[in-house]
């Protein structure tokens, strides 16, 4: 074969770099994204999936109601329908939350539906479901049982917290 | 509880420590102003509802009459007693799902909101039901503590 039959290098380099680049379109367009919230509480980083949260709501006065736990501060009224609101910082392994200044995510997962109340909304993003990883098997044992995974976000892990798990251990 | 026509009902309202209540007009059997005295079988509201106050401040007091499943009577203070107002059903509501099982324990059975603000619906009935035994002992048999507690109410 003559050596003018044979295709350039640079054709050949390019050629591998448009496989590489249709190769990673395919598995980017292949694979599930989900929406997570990122928030602080107790200073910490956490998150929900966005599916999870239907609203954000200014801090608001809460109601209290004798006869219920800590982790119930009380009821709030949202356009008039009656909402509880859950302090998930007794969950989180932190002391309960006095004073509170911060938002109200309402939480909304099949019959369970519930206020919640964080420090503050870092981010709202979307991320590959693989991105989502297993929790350290170091973690917190009272945040634990509301994990579902860790995400890497900016420098460092956030911990993606799980509404499920949080209905069931309330109604337990 | 019995609806007024089924549509409205009838409130007894008053406020604890900053807190609404309302309880339906019909478990009043009466009330009166609070003179300071310290009978015995006189409940204090916030220590029956064990509100979040170590020593509560009464600037109205008045003496709720309540009855009892079983015929008797208690006499409960309350504080800032406000006039029977009629609310139509569909002003009330039902409390969350999650809290509902607490509540109840404490005779909390929903909410008004009224004035920008929650008023909790609290069944006398109900939260003195499960103490009615202690309260009102059978005959030859001292109450808890040794006080002595009104008699089961023949005027009830």
């Amino acid at each position: 074969m003559a050596s003018s039959d044979l295709p350039l290098k640079s054709e050949l380099i390019l050629n591998e770099l448009k496989l590489r680049q249709r190769t990673k379109e395919l598995v980017d367009v292949e694979e599930e994204r989900v929406k997570v919230i990122i928030f602080t509480c107790a200073a910490k980083r956490y998150a929900f999936y966005g599916g999870d949260v239907r609203e954000f709501l200014p801090a608001c006065e809460i109601s209290w109601v004798p006869g219920l736990p800590d982790y119930l501060p009380g009821l709030i009224n949202v356009r008039g329908d009656i909402e509880s609101v859950i302090d998930i910082r007794p969950f989180l392994g932190e002391e309960k939350c006095d004073g509170f200044k911060g938002l109200i995510a309402m939480a909304v997962r099949g019959d369970f539906r519930s206020g919640v109340m964080i420090d503050s909304i870092e981010d709202v993003v979307d991320v590959p479901q693989s991105a989502i990883k297993p929790p350290l098997s170091t973690l917190n044992g009272a945040a634990r049982d509301l994990v579902l995974g860790e995400l890497e976000y900016g420098r460092g892990l956030v911990t993606l917290l799980d509404i499920g798990k949080l209905a069931d251990k309330i109604s337990l | 509880m019995r609806q007024h026509g089924g549509n409205s009902l009838n409130l007894l309202l008053f406020s604890v420590e900053g807190i609404d209540f309302g309880i339906d007009a019909e478990q009043a059997l009466g009330t009166a102003a609070y003179d300071g005295e310290e009978a015995p079988g006189l409940l204090w509201f916030h220590e029956e509802l064990e509100l979040p106050t170590a020593s509560a401040v009464y600037l109205t007091p008045a003496i709720v009459t309540v009855g009892t499943r079983g015929g008797g009577e208690y006499r409960v203070i309350i504080d800032a007693m406000q006039e029977i107002t009629e609310f139509y059903l569909n002003e009330l509501r039902p409390l969350p799902a999650i809290i509902e099982p607490f509540a109840m324990r404490k005779g909390i059975w929903g909410v008004l909101p009224r004035n920008g603000r929650l008023t909790l619906l609290l069944d006398f009935v109900s939260l003195f039901g499960r103490r009615e035994a202690a309260l009102f002992p059978p005959p030859g048999l001292p109450p808890p503590g040794g006080g002595e507690l009104v008699e089961a109410g023949e005027d009830g």
